[in-house]
């Protein structure tokens, strides 16, 4: 059937020419096994096909070499067992190892075989592969009645009972649920016909823990006769010391919890499932806070960017931007999808409304001129729409607010913005940070007397502004405790500086010397120097106070290793005012 | 993996030796070759026994539904606990069960089976020191099933027939909740099964049974169908009787609730068969009934206890659409809630339609399913009891009762809500029905297991009693 028949069929319009095409397609290589026809239904750029041939495909050829192997009913025993049983399995039987070329020779072989065969199935040699798997558990040696004697006896347990509990051991390879079920000694088994009217003692129930204790005790007992412990392997010795540690009572107090666990009534089941949920909820929460925390703070460390933004602070520049995107744009998408129009269309900024939004204050009143023209010529008019709406109902809903309102819902005017994310917190922190470690110490201390802790406990707009009005009146006073200190350390210098020259009047009146005069320039000049640092204020005041004028001097040029030591000579002064 | 090649030997540790596995139950035997999913022999253990020309015939397998013979009189081999009581006849009917499929009867001595029959005096002498007779199993070693709770004698007395009757080379004895559960592929698991004439659960703790835990009672299927009857007696507007296919020669058809309209066929007192053999055919119309019709209630409470929004069960049920069955004489009715009643006393004793005249008395609690659970777990040790009943396997033909595993899980999520409860019950039909005897030919087949068979060579040296020290 040709194209040709199938339009016919289909009532389509027949096409004018015989196609040009065709000879070429006929050129085109068609594949073995598909008919001419069949192909020329194909048009262009065919799938793959796979082309079954429908023949039969019989044996490969190599197979037909091949002999067929006979499978034989063979006895073999099973090495496990004891008494040598034969049971019998189909088995393949072994070719010879090269195939007989000549006709007469296969006959010899094949009589061959059969005479082994026979002689096979007289004697089963072959073990079965199975027996391998016969494996016992390891069992300790068996006491003989010396070691029973001296080391096993034991009041709770008779020596009959001892030997029937190591036989079911051994038979049950230690398996102490079934050991423990099927657990059922009668204490003179022999006895009980003879004399049944004779008090046989009750039957005594034998927990699985108190069968446990007493095979660990006769094991460990065992390996110790064995191997004195200092001889023994290291696993051995671990056996032993496991095997040592057996406490019966514990296991058993274990087995009643655990059977308290397994009869929960549904509540207590409940319950439980409701807790470990709560309790999971809570450490989720937990996690969360504290990556979120993280989070934060690891983008509150990234240095902010400070790349240059004025090219794009003109209009011209914000363009070119919005040029380049598109061009990044199309080169992605394939034109075929694109329409023409609607390539150059889309910009960044008009579709996406989110920025005409009046809550982000800035940015905003940049972008509006450029959204509003982009607008109309957007191939999504609904979207567009929607966003002038949104538009049109912000603005008028925006309102001014009385001063109440804005307290309540905490609208606050900046005049400045600090460029970056801050935490409000961290501000009050930093003005607990003086320019000098002593300072910080005496706002801390002055914060520790006020009871008011450093770090904010509820860092809000408020309570931060109250903070800051603390600080800034702790700072006032300690501003004023300096300047008050410094007066009176120049006013003690001065009175001593009265008193020397009243001395020396007095002396000079007696002797006159020049030496004196010297020191007597030098010392109001440390404090002079003194008014720029805190420290040496107390230095000055200490030298003052103590009178040590030799010294000055040299305190002055190194103020750094004064002001080091400034807390010990703080301290001093204290005890001597004391 | 070409599914058409079968697994190498290799891959699931099989190896064949033709073994034949049988498994006896109260209403049917199973008998096949071991690797073999289904039995091949299914037949029912009842057999039918009657006289014909002053001699004792027997009748064995299906034939007995078939031919309502002149005093044909219908007995079981196995008592109602699943031990055996006749054993002469449950040697008759094992055999049966093997030799119509399996193997074929083998020739018997020549000297008896008929056609060398020679006069008297004139036996030749050539023919005495032959041994010519060959036992019925000589070539294949035997597998058989039995319940947990059989006693050693009849244990022993197993063997004796395996071993001097059919001459099997080797023979073991396996517990068929053990069986169950290596079905279910588990070494350990609770088993659950709900046979005809037993109820059983068995704790199987590594291809062992926890003895001290089995736990079993007679509320079976035929308990089921008990009930049904006596729900037919309380039927209104009329009680309905069943009769049976047999005893109708026509009918036409009738609309519900209507008396039938039937032609009965009649038979002289000298040419009936026994009761016995009317109420095995009643047996089968019941369990046709209890196939189409009985439902469990599923749960979660039980069918007399109030629902979750005030409403009891039996209103629920109630609002459920009725079934019809159609008896064999044409009546056929709708049956409603009453449909959950006939088993509800599996889980619920209280719940028993009462009848005097049954032969099952009325249960007590401790009989009903729930608590043989429990009282089975009581008795094992306490690390294993999670362990088991993540494992619970399901097996049995009457637990095919529609809405069993649903009900059954809900009890034991009601008496355990702690641990995890997981119940491995087959959808198969056949894996259901045949669960032990297909966890026998698991184990018959296996390489490992040849080292467990009895040896006729053992039993010869240490006689009947190996089978209990073998068996464990």
């Amino acid at each position: 059937m040709a194209a040709a028949d199938v339009r016919d069929m289909l009532d389509l319009p027949a096409e004018g020419q015989p196609r040009p095409h065709k000879k070429q397609k006929v050129v085109e290589k068609r594949p073995e096994g598909i008919t001419r026809e069949l192909f020329a239904l194909l048009g262009e750029r065919a799938p793959p096909i796979a082309i079954n041939e429908n023949r039969y495909k019989g044996r490969p050829k190599w197979m037909s070499k091949l002999r067929v192997r006979p499978w034989r009913m063979t006895p073999f025993v099973n090495g496990a067992r004891s008494d040598g049983l034969v049971l019998r399995h189909w088995q393949r039987q072994h070719e010879p190892a090269k195939v007989p070329a000549l006709e007469g020779s296969e006959m010899e072989i094949e009589k061959k075989e059969e005479t082994a065969d026979t002689a096979s199935a007289e004697t089963p040699q072959q073990d079965s592969m199975f027996s391998k798997y016969n494996v016992k558990a390891r069992v300790p040696n068996r006491y003989t009645d010396e070691e029973y004697n001296r080391h096993l006896k034991s009041d709770d347990w008779t020596r009959q009972e001892t030997d029937y509990l190591m036989d079911l051991v051994e038979e049950y390879d230690l398996r102490w649920v079934i050991i423990a079920d099927r657990y059922d000694y009668q204490p003179h088994p022999v006895d009980t016909e003879t004399n049944a009217n004779a008090l046989v003692p009750a039957k005594r129930y034998r927990t699985m823990e108190q069968m446990k204790a007493r095979y660990y005790f006769i094991a460990a007992s065992m390996l110790a006769l064995e191997h004195p412990p200092s001889e023994m392997s290291e696993a051995e010795f671990e056996l032993h010391e496991k095997m040592l540690k057996f406490d019966a009572d514990r296991e058993r107090s274990r087995k009643e919890l655990a059977a308290l666990q397994l009869n929960r009534t549904a509540d207590e089941v409940r319950e439980e499932s409701i807790l470990l949920e709560e309790l999971k909820r809570i450490t989720a929460n937990e996690q969360d806070f504290i990556t979120e925390r993280r989070e934060l703070y690891s983008r509150l460390e990234v240095p902010i960017s400070v790349g240059n933004t004025t090219m794009y602070q003109s209009s011209q520049g914000l363009s070119q931007l919005l040029q380049t995107l598109l061009q990044a744009d199309k080169s992605k998408k394939r034109r075929s999808i694109l329409g023409p129009e609607a390539g150059a269309a889309p910009s960044p900024a008009s579709q996406t409304p989110a920025p005409n939004a009046p809550s982000s204050t800035r940015d905003s009143r940049a972008d509006t001129p450029n959204a509003a023209p982009a607008a109309p010529t957007n191939k999504k008019a609904a979207a567009a729409a929607a966003a002038a709406a949104a538009n049109k109902e912000a603005q008028q809903s925006i309102r001014t607010l009385t001063p109440a309102e804005e307290a309540k819902y905490g609208v606050q005017h900046h005049d400045r913005l600090a460029p970056g994310v801050q935490f409000r917190s961290d501000r009050a922190q930093k003005l607990t940070q003086a320019k000098s470690n002593v300072q910080t110490q005496k706002l801390a201390a002055a914060l520790a007397e006020l009871e008011v802790p450093l770090r904010l406990v509820m860092p809000t707009e408020r309570v931060c502004k109250e903070f800051e009005k603390l600080i800034h009146s702790v700072n006032l006073l300690l501003e004023a405790r300096k300047v008050a200190e410094k007066v009176e350390s120049e006013i003690r210098v001065l009175e001593a500086a009265k008193e020397e020259r009243e001395r020396k009047v007095k002396e000079a009146q007696e002797k006159d010397k020049p030496e004196v005069k010297s020191e007597q320039e030098d010392q109001p000049l440390p404090a002079v120097e003194a008014t720029d640092g805190v420290e040496n204020i107390d230095d000055a005041a200490e030298g003052g106070e103590s009178g040590e004028k030799t010294g000055e001097v040299e305190r002055t040029s190194h103020k750094r290793s004064a002001s080091v030591l400034s807390n010990t000579s703080d301290k001093s002064t204290k005890r001597q005012r004391k | 993996m070409n599914p058409s090649v079968p697994p190498s030997t290799a891959e699931y540790g099989g190896d064949e030796v033709s073994a034949i596995v049988l498994d006896p139950g109260f209403s049917t035997t199973r008998a096949g070759f071991a690797g073999e999913d289904t039995p091949k022999s299914l037949i029912p253990t009842y057999y039918g026994k009657y006289s014909s020309d002053g001699q004792e015939s027997f009748v064995f397998g299906d034939d007995i539904f078939v031919t309502p013979r002149p005093g044909l009189s219908i007995h079981n081999p196995m008592g109602r606990d699943g031990i055996v009581e006749d054993w002469d006849m449950a040697e008759k009917v094992w055999e049966y069960a093997f030799t119509s499929r399996l193997t074929g009867p083998k020739p018997g001595n020549p000297l008896q089976n008929g056609l060398n029959d020679v006069p008297e005096g004139e036996l030749s002498t050539e023919m005495e020191g032959v041994e010519t007779e060959e036992k019925l199993l000589s070539d294949s070693p035997l597998l058989m099933s039995e319940p947990g709770w059989n006693p050693t004698k009849a244990r022993e007395k197993t063997i004796e027939i395996a071993m001097e009757k059919w001459g099997t080379p080797a023979f073991y004895l396996a517990r068929n909740g053990v069986l169950a559960a290596f079905a279910a592929g588990k070494a350990s698991a609770l088993v659950i099964d709900i046979g005809a004439s037993n109820i059983s659960v068995t704790p199987v703790h590594d291809g062992m049974i926890l003895k001290r835990g089995v736990q079993h009672s007679p509320l079976g299927g035929d308990y089921v169908s008990s009930q049904i009857r006596a729900l037919f007696k309380s039927n209104t507007p009329q009680p309905i009787s069943i009769t049976p296919h047999y005893l109708i020669s026509s009918k036409t058809a009738v609309d519900a609730g209507q008396p039938p309209q039937a032609k009965y066929r009649t038979f002289t007192p000298e040419r009936a068969p026994d009761a016995s053999y009317r109420t095995l055919l009643e047996e089968r119309t019941l369990s046709e009934f209890k196939e189409c019709v009985v439902q469990v209630w599923p749960g979660p409470n039980k069918l007399s206890a109030a629902g979750p929004n005030g409403v009891s069960n039996e209103e629920l049920a109630k609002s459920n659409p009725g079934r019809p069955f159609e008896f064999p004489d044409g009546y056929n009715q709708v049956f409603g809630v009453d449909r959950y009643r006939v088993v509800e006393s599996l889980f619920d004793a209280k719940a028993a339609i009462p009848d005097p005249e049954s032969v099952f008395p009325a249960p007590t609690p401790a009989q009903t399913v729930p608590e043989l659970i429990k009282n089975a777990l009581n008795g094992v040790d306490v690390d294993i009891r999670p362990h088991l009943l993540a494992n619970v396997v399901v097996t049995g033909a009457s637990s095919l009762l529609y809405g069993f595993t649903d009900r059954l899980n809900q009890e034991l999520m009601q008496m355990f809500p702690g641990p995890r409860v997981r119940i491995s019950a087959p959808g198969n039909t056949a894996e259901r029905k045949f669960g032990s005897w297909i966890g026998g030919s698991i184990l018959a087949s296996l390489g490992t297991f040849h080292q467990m068979w009895i040896s006729k060579k053992e039993f010869d040296e240490h006689g009947p009693n190996i089978v209990e020290k073998r068996c464990k």
